[in-house]
This record gives structure tokens, sequence and C-alpha cells, in this order.
């Protein structure tokens, strides 16, 4: 208990507690439909391409985050318009865009001088330090993500389950499927500045996964992924500010351990459930 | 209702020149049932596809209810449309009750979540009418395939369409099953003036059900009403010189009887 006093009684803390449980609540909502779509190479590729985003915005001296998201839009339809029929798949496509971009951003931040970028922040996240402007910019980002998911939630989900059957009931797929991409690159640059360029696939793929193996219904699915992510990171942050860890990577590992522990509960039941038959 | 349901004309499709529907013309009544047989690669599942708007003729037009086809009414149009795709054998992931997969099919399914829809009277139907009530509260993963096909046909049901398109319906079902599927279709197309077009590999399953049989093998080779007979000519256009057809029922469309010829 005077763990969590002392945690919620921290300046430091207060300030990061509201951004990083809205970034949970926004990550672990669409983390349904990353896993739906399986548009995990989506948020590694956009992630790691936001560096070049932010190369860019520090060589020009543009706000950090803005330039950020409007460079991650812009690589998510790049991805998403990557011609597949020639042979170019989608995780080929990533490698290169993952690859490109993030040399581009590394030679753009080394030139613009080593003491101005955080790398470190930038890699690994840092939600101890959010700015008046980065919060409204945060909330703002969240609002066009929430609005989109309770405007396209079931259609997304109906052509995750068979997308043929969707357009033939008269839904523009591609369209839809088009603002799943948008609203997915805009999760992530909001999951950068929570875990980093590196560690954000953890936050938009660990809460849905650990939920799959419970939910039974699109919003059970979502609820216990809600749940598992805010958790995972109100306990990720108490301990990065109890031992000094970083707070991205401590979230995530919580987030893991999570995982194990939902994946480990299922397995008994399953295993109750194949022993009960012979019992009775 | 002057105008017939579904009316194809001239239509034909050849992705990149390659020819692999040509000429078509079909026009039906609402309320008829009819089977589409033909070769594999014959162009069966296109036409389907076509009818359900997901590909566009190269040339010619289909009209459904009396009005043209085209990317601006689709939606509309597709409302009263229920589709059953060819069954792939992928497995399921999503976590779905059975009665959430019967209600991806109703026609507003996919409004935004502020907006309530309650399907569940409409899901409850489709359920009963394919017999698997019982099961609504299961997990569609663990069904077996014949299950998950019979609930993929109440989902195409459950919007209680105007025009059904079915591609092999039977496919994964047992005989019993089979007869019970045709016997639903049938009474469907009798009572509720659906309009049903299937296609099937097994003409001598779905004779005896349906009002029309069309022959399919790129062109419509012959559009058969019940009691007429496909002439043999026709069988060896569609399928080759190594086809040899028996009579097997004197109430079957398209068979061939030799008393008669």
């Amino acid at each position: 208990m005077e763990m969590v006093s002392q945690f919620l009684a921290s300046p430091v803390m207060q300030g990061s507690l509201l951004p990083a449980m809205l970034i949970a609540l926004v990550a672990s909502s669409m983390s349904v439909m990353v896993m739906a779509h399986r548009l995990s190479f989506l948020t590694v590729g956009v992630s790691h391409a936001s560096l070049a985003g932010l190369g860019l915005a520090v060589t020009l001296s543009l706000p950090l985050l803005p330039t950020a998201t409007v460079f991650a839009l812009l690589v998510t339809f790049l991805l998403a318009a990557m011609p597949k029929k020639r042979g170019i798949g989608e995780d080929a496509g990533t490698g290169m865009l993952f690859a490109g971009s993030m040399a581009l951003g590394v030679v753009l931040i080394s030139t613009a001088g080593r003491y101005e970028v955080d790398l470190f922040g930038l890699l690994f996240g840092n939600i101890l330090t959010v700015s008046t402007t980065e919060l409204s910019w945060l909330l703002l980002v969240a609002a066009a993500i929430v609005f989109s998911l309770l405007l396209f939630a079931r259609a997304w989900w109906s052509i995750a389950f068979d997308a043929v059957t969707a357009e033939a009931a008269g839904l523009p797929v591609n369209g839809i499927r088009l603002v799943l991409y948008g609203a997915t690159g805009l999760t992530v640059i909001m999951c950068v500045k929570l875990a980093g360029i590196v560690l954000t696939t953890g936050l938009m793929v660990l809460p849905a996964a650990c939920a799959w193996f419970w939910g039974r219904s699109l919003a059970g699915l979502w609820l216990l992924s809600v749940v598992f992510s805010l958790i995972g990171t109100w306990i990720g942050l108490m301990i990065s500010y109890h031992r000094d860890w970083p707070s991205g990577a401590t979230i995530v590992l919580a987030l893991c351990c999570i995982f194990i522990l939902s994946w480990g509960g299922a397995w008994l039941k399953q295993r109750a459930r194949k022993h009960k038959p012979q019992a009775s | 209702m002057s105008e017939p349901c579904v009316s194809i004309s001239g239509l034909s499709f050849a992705p990149e020149g390659r020819p692999v529907l040509e000429a078509i013309d079909l026009s039906l009544d609402y309320g008829h049932f009819m089977g589409i047989i033909g070769p594999n690669g014959a162009g069966k599942s296109t036409l389907l596809s076509m009818i359900a708007g997901l590909l566009q003729p190269t040339s010619g037009k289909i009209e459904l209810f009396g009005k043209v086809l085209n990317k601006l009414n689709r939606h509309r149009l597709l409302r009263q449309v229920g589709f059953l795709d060819q069954m792939h054998d992928h497995d399921p992931r999503l976590p779905l009750r059975v009665s959430d997969v019967v209600a991806m099919g109703s026609s507003d399914y996919a409004s935004p979540l502020w907006r309530r829809n309650d399907c569940s009277d409409a899901v409850e139907r489709a359920l009963q009418q394919v017999e698997m009530s019982e099961l609504a509260d299961r997990d569609y993963r663990e069904l077996s395939g014949g299950q998950r096909q019979r609930v993929r046909l109440a989902r195409a049901l459950v919007r209680s369409p105007k025009l059904l398109l079915l591609d092999e319906p039977s496919a994964a079902l047992d005989s019993r099953r089979q007869d019970q599927l045709y016997a639903l279709l049938r009474r469907l197309s009798r009572e509720e003036k659906m309009t049903i077009i299937m296609v099937e590999h097994d003409i001598a399953a779905i004779t005896a059900h349906v009002d029309s049989v069309a022959c399919l093998n790129r062109r419509i080779h012959y559009h058969a009403m019940q009691g007429d007979a496909i002439p043999e000519n026709i069988w060896k256009e569609m399928y080759g010189d190594h086809v040899h057809i028996v009579a097997h029922d004197a109430g079957c469309i398209g068979c061939h009887h030799p008393e008669e010829s």
C-alpha cells in the first residue's frame, strides 16, 4: 500500500499516469483489430519508420509529434498500397521500408547534432517527460482513433472474419480497410511516446494476445484487452518508479508476464476440461 | 413486380484478354430456383461473384430488382442479396459465438457502435431454419465443417434476402443434410418468393428440387426448365466426349432419357 501511495504522490508519476493510461486504453482497443487482421507487421514497420519522421522534424526544426504523425500516416498508406501482385509481400515491403527509413532517421538525427535528441528516449520510450503541447496532441490523436473505432469496429471485425462475404454484403471493404491502416498508424505514434520505436509492437499486440485465450466475442475481447493493458501499464509504471527502470520497457515486461499467466491459465482450464468427463 | 428479379444481358468477363465468361443472357423471376452446373473452371463461381458485385463484367450488364448494378448503387442493392461463398477449409481464428457469426449477415451489422442493432429474432429464426439453434452459444471455431457450413448459410439467410446466391452450399454436408438443405431452399423459393441461384457439382442431387438448370462452360450452353431434357450434344460440348449420360429418374431435369430420343 505504501508503495502505491508513494507512487501516486510522486509529481513525475502524476504527470505521466494520465497519458500512459490513455495510450494503454487506445493501444489495447486497437490491438484487438491488429490481432484480428494480422497487422503486427504494420506496427513494426510504421514504428521504425517513424524514426525518419522524427529525424526530419529535428533537422527542419518542426514539432516532433505532429511531424512524426504525418510521416507515420504516409508510411502506413505506402505499405497499404505496396503492390502485392508483383510478388512483393507485406513482410518484404515492411522490411525494406523499415530499414530504409531507420537508416534515413539515423543519418538525419546524427547530422542534427548529438545533444539535441534523446535517442534512447525515441528508441525505448519516455513517458516521464510529456509536455502540455504533447499531451494535447496525444488527446487529439486518441480522439480520432476512438472515433474511428466507434464508427468502424463492427465493420473491421466482420472483414477480419470474412472479407469476401463482407464485400458481397455491400461493404466498401478497401476503403474501410484503409481507415483501419490509418488508425493503426496513428496508434503506433502514440505508443512510440510511451514505449519507444523498438517496443511499440509489444503494446499493440500483447493486450489482445492476452485476451485471445478468454474472449468469446468482439465486446468480450475488447474489454479484456483494455483491462489487461491498464493493469500491465499500472504495474509497469509502479515498478519502473520504485526500481528506477525505464518505464516503456517495464510496461512491456509486465504485459509479457500477463501474457504468460494468461496462457498458463488457459492451458490449465483446457486441461481441466479434458479431464472432467473422465472423472465423472 | 413485372420486372425480373435478376436479368443479365450480353455479359462477358475476360480479365487480361482471357475469356472466362462469354455472352451470358439470363433472366429469372422472383421465386425462381436455378441450379448452375458445369465442369471445373467453367466460370460458375465467377458468374456468381459478378452477380454478388465482387467482380465487374468486361461488357454487358447485370440488373438486380430492375436496376443496373453499378458502383454507386451496389451498397444499396446488395443489402437484399444473401451470398454464400465457396467454403474454404481454413481454420477460423476469431473468437466468435455461432450467433455472432450469423448476426454478421444482417444488413446493418456494420453500423457504428452507438447505433443499437438488435437482430436477435432474425438470428434465432435463421438458426432454426438450418437447425442449429441449440449451438447458438457455442464457439464457432469448435464446430465441424458441416456445422460451420450450416451457420454460414444462416448468415446468408438472416437478412431475408430477395436473392440468394449459393456457391456449392452442400459442401461438407452428409446426404441427409444435403436433402434437408435443398428442401429448405425449395420452401424459401416457393413460400417467400426468394430467388435462388445455386452452383453445384452434383446434378443428380439437385435436379429434383430446382426449377431450372443452366449448363455453363464459359457460356450458357443450355438452360433447361423443369421437364426438359438436356440434349446429349450439350453434355459433350460441356464435358467432352467421354461423358456417358444415364437417365436415373423420370422427374430429373437435364437427364437425357433414351426412350424420348
